[in-house]
């Protein structure tokens, strides 16, 4: 098991229960692999026989703690040690039992192909194979994560790969190994696209001379920050998911801010529930990958649409939530882990039941964006 | 004539009486009945007589005699009986006579001269009697009743047959037999369950044993049978005497062929019930019993119990076609002879019966499961299929030879078909062991890899989020 040495330098008493995922080479998966099954069939024939029933750590909130980081600045979300069962015998969880081993199957010979695969691929090959068992994505991605649970290895050591749909541009050169050093300055205006293979992002050489780095929510408006070049009056890079961030982008984040500490990370989001958790992904993790995520929290900014901006857009512009948004706003709510502050901006969100997007700024003009952006860095008008 | 008709019933109860003799007497016997139609008398009398070489005979078992007079208005026998009998030791042969019209009870049996044995060792009863009317209706009645009993008693040491004297010649003589087959019977000491077993299997083989060999249309071999056996007593005291219900079931696996034979029962469960070594028609509380049981958590849904004249059948639900199943079961009361008949209980039926089933699902893994079981059973192929599929796709050689070597396979010779087909019995038979458990034994399965810890909880479908808006802290 390896983590990063800025978290392992704190470890208090509630990190003895951490539950982690270990990154492993192919040849140590398939070891994790080949061990379960033996343990089945030695269960299975032996003269008290039994079908072994699997644990997997349990990927719910009751599971979740927070590691708030005291001298570091980082806090993240981890799962601790309570497990869920899932057995054969049981008619609830009988498929999702033979779902785990069909999709250990799968990756046992993708490691042993030593190939990678995307969870799309994976997908596919499944509705081919077992088409009673894997009926959509979801299925299939959650039974991938049991497997995370159960052999508490990271998915890409399963040989999966999940597919990236980050982007970055700007103040940024990457050097990939055995390749020529891309500037991002000058990838044009749809930014460069980053890698879903972790092991090629980890060996990336990065050099940059910005000094902020900002995450932004929508692709929308990372290609109009691109297109105006706004990385030249404010030295930043830009970097987006386009959504909900994958952990691929999250991943490259992480590698960005350990190597340059010194960058904060604001972060650019619409003014609604969904855009608040967006941002708490990339700053605490994800209690659905919680036995990875908590490698790549970082400490995340939140720059804007924050609650005292909303006299900057017209009052039109604020509309009605979404049902999905009280839901959210409710989860993030009963959340032990979220700070006070980030908490009134919730209520005042709650309270009005309204949303307002970025581009609401746009009525002061297209590149009011920039400006606005520049003016709440002077201030240090984030938190 | 139907078997509960009043001369059939008699003939059947002295014959039973034979048979109790002949069970008792731990050696071979034989048991002769003899029906001679041949006599001229105007109006026609049939004389009728039962032989056997068992045990000699307790007078007793002639108090509780039931003696129908009458049929359809008619006399049909004046209530005498000639008794002959002897016992091993004796050194006579006694000769009685029964008159069973006599309403005083000590003076029904009359005792008349003897005969000596002049030193000679056997034993044995001859009964005899008249009955009015030609009695050619009664034959086939007795040979039912003898196939049915021959198939509880094959195994048991007597010999039956009947003679039918047409006429006063030889020739006019017609003899049916069934002989004990000495070579393939388990010895003597095999208990009565043990005997029924057989007795059925031959039974259900040879359809009702009409057929002389096993029937080729339906079935493959002897060995294919599911047999599950069971037996419950009650215990003997002041009120009652004590008694012992077996139960037997078979389930047979037809061949597909079973559509050209025309005795085929259709998916239909006869029942049979035997009462003292006797068959008699099911009477009312073995019907509840049978109503009572809990099939389901065998895998069974009853549809209806069909009581035709004292044959039994029962009719399921979404029966597999190709599956027959019979059941059999026999009270008797331990001690012969018995002065107070008395019937078991319902719920000694149905423990009998729950005994029998739970035997056969101990027996064959996979069998006689609760649907919920099945429902995962449908699972454990694909399952399996995993399972052998990881096993051989590995490129480490040493990890399939310990697989290979947990299952008790040789690395050398093993097929993936072979493998997984036995990974899949497993864990079928596993599911069944199970299922027999009681609940408040279940203990956890061990865990596969790590130990689970306090806090363990099941499973549960978690709301499906779209991946856009999963929260983090979610």
């Amino acid at each position: 098991m390896v983590e990063s040495s800025g978290l392992s330098s704190m470890k208090f008493f509630s990190d003895q229960y951490l539950s982690y995922a270990d990154i492993l080479p192919p040849r140590e998966a398939r070891a994790r692999i080949e061990v379960s099954v033996l343990n089945l069939l030695r269960i299975l024939n032996s003269p008290d026989p039994a079908i072994s029933d699997l644990s997997l750590i349990n990927r719910k909130r009751s599971n979740s703690c927070i590691n708030q980081g005291i001298l570091t600045d980082v806090s993240y979300v981890f799962l601790s040690t309570s497990f869920t069962k899932s057995s054969l015998t049981n008619a609830k969880t009988a498929k999702a039992f033979v779902r785990v081993w069909k999709v250990m199957e799968i990756c046992f010979q993708i490691l042993l192909q030593e190939k990678r695969v995307t969870q799309r691929e994976l997908f596919y090959k499944l509705l081919c194979d077992s088409p009673e068992y894997f009926s959509s994505q979801i299925e299939v991605n959650r039974s991938v994560q049991d497997v995370v649970a159960l052999l508490r290895c990271s998915r890409y050591s399963l040989g999966i790969m999940a597919s990236s749909r980050g982007l970055v541009a700007g103040r940024l050169f990457l050097q990939e190994p055995d390749k020529e050093a891309v500037d991002c300055l000058a990838c044009g205006s749809s930014g460069f696209a980053i890698s879903g293979d972790l092991n090629l992002l980890d060996n990336t050489i990065m050099r940059s001379d910005a000094r902020y780095i900002i995450i932004v929510e929508k692709h929308a408006i990372f290609h109009r920050l691109v297109e105006d070049r706004v990385f030249n009056h404010i030295p930043c890079v830009f970097i987006t998911a386009k959504g909900y961030p994958d952990i691929a982008t999250r991943f490259f984040l992480h590698r960005m801010s350990t190597t340059f500490p010194d960058l904060p990370i604001l972060a650019l989001v619409d003014w609604n529930p969904a855009g608040l958790a967006i941002l708490c992904t990339f700053k605490f993790g994800s209690i659905r990958m919680g036995l990875e995520a908590y490698r790549y929290a970082c400490n995340v900014k939140w720059i804007g649409l924050r609650g005292d901006d909303l006299n900057l857009i017209p009052e039109e512009s604020l509309v009605p939530q979404k049902p999905k948004d009280s839901q959210i706003a409710k989860s993030l709510m009963s959340s032990k882990t979220l700070q006070e502050n980030y908490r009134e901006e919730l209520s005042l969100m709650i309270e009005t039941g309204k949303r307002a997007e970025i581009e609401a700024l746009y009525c002061h003009g297209y590149d009011y964006l920039g400006k606005y952006i520049a003016t709440k860095i002077v201030q240090g008008k984030y938190i | 004539m139907e078997i509960n008709a009043p001369v059939p019933k008699l003939l059947l109860q002295l014959i039973s009486s034979a048979f109790q003799r002949c069970r008792l007497a731990e050696d071979l016997c034989r048991l002769s009945v003899l029906l001679d139609l041949s006599t001229d008398n105007d109006p026609p009398i049939t004389p009728i007589s039962i032989a056997d070489t068992g045990i000699g005979c307790n007078l007793e078992e002639f108090q509780d005699l039931m003696c129908p007079r009458q049929f359809n208005g008619a006399n049909i026998w004046d209530g005498l009986l000639s008794v002959k009998t002897t016992c091993f030791s004796d050194d006579e042969v006694y000769y009685y006579r029964v008159n069973l019209d006599e309403n005083i009870s000590n003076r029904r049996v009359k005792r008349q001269a003897s005969q000596a044995k002049n030193g000679a060792k056997f034993s044995g009863t001859e009964v005899s009697l008249s009955v009015f009317g030609s009695m050619d209706v009664l034959v086939a009645p007795i040979i039912g009743f003898f196939q049915k009993v021959f198939f509880l008693f094959r195994i048991l040491n007597v010999t039956m047959d009947l003679v039918v004297k047409q006429g006063t010649s030889p020739g006019t003589q017609t003899q049916y037999v069934f002989v004990v087959n000495t070579e393939k019977n388990p010895c003597f000491t095999a208990s009565n369950l043990e005997r029924l077993k057989f007795g059925l299997e031959d039974y259900v083989l040879r359809h009702g044993n009409c057929l002389d060999m096993i029937c080729d249309y339906c079935f493959s071999d002897r060995e294919h049978l599911k047999v599950g056996s069971g037996t419950a007593c009650s215990e003997e005291n002041r009120k009652r005497t004590g008694g012992t219900i077996d139960v037997v079931i078979v389930i047979s696996d037809l061949l597909e062929t079973t559509r050209h034979c025309s005795r085929s029962c259709d998916g239909k469960t006869e029942v049979l019930y035997f009462d003292n070594f006797s068959p008699c028609p099911i009477p009312q509380f073995a019907l509840s019993a049978l109503k009572k049981i809990d099939w389901k958590s065998y895998g069974l849904v009853l549809a209806s119990v069909n009581d035709q004249d004292g044959h039994v059948f029962l009719e399921w639900e979404n029966f597999p076609s190709y599956v027959q199943i019979q059941i059999t079961l026999h009270w008797y009361h331990n001690q012969y002879p018995t002065r107070q008949k008395t019937q078991p209980g319902i719920n000694l039926v149905k423990k009998g019966i729950k005994n029998a089933l739970d035997d056969l699902k101990a027996k064959h893994e996979g069998f006689l499961l609760s649907s919920h079981a099945r429902k995962i059973c449908s699972h454990v192929p694909d399952l399996a299929r995993s399972i052998a599929g990881l096993i051989f796709s590995s490129t480490d050689m040493d990890f399939q030879g310990d697989c290979l070597s947990v299952l008790g396979f040789q690395a050398q010779e093993v097929e993936r078909v072979a493998v997984e087909d036995y990974i899949q019995r497993k864990i079928v038979t596993v599911i069944g062991m199970n299922e027999r458990k009681p609940q408040k034994d279940e203990e956890s399965a061990p865990f596969l890899f790590f130990e689970g810890e306090s806090e363990t909880s099941y499973f549960e479908d978690e709301e499906i989020e779209g991946e856009y808006y999963s929260t983090s802290l979610e």
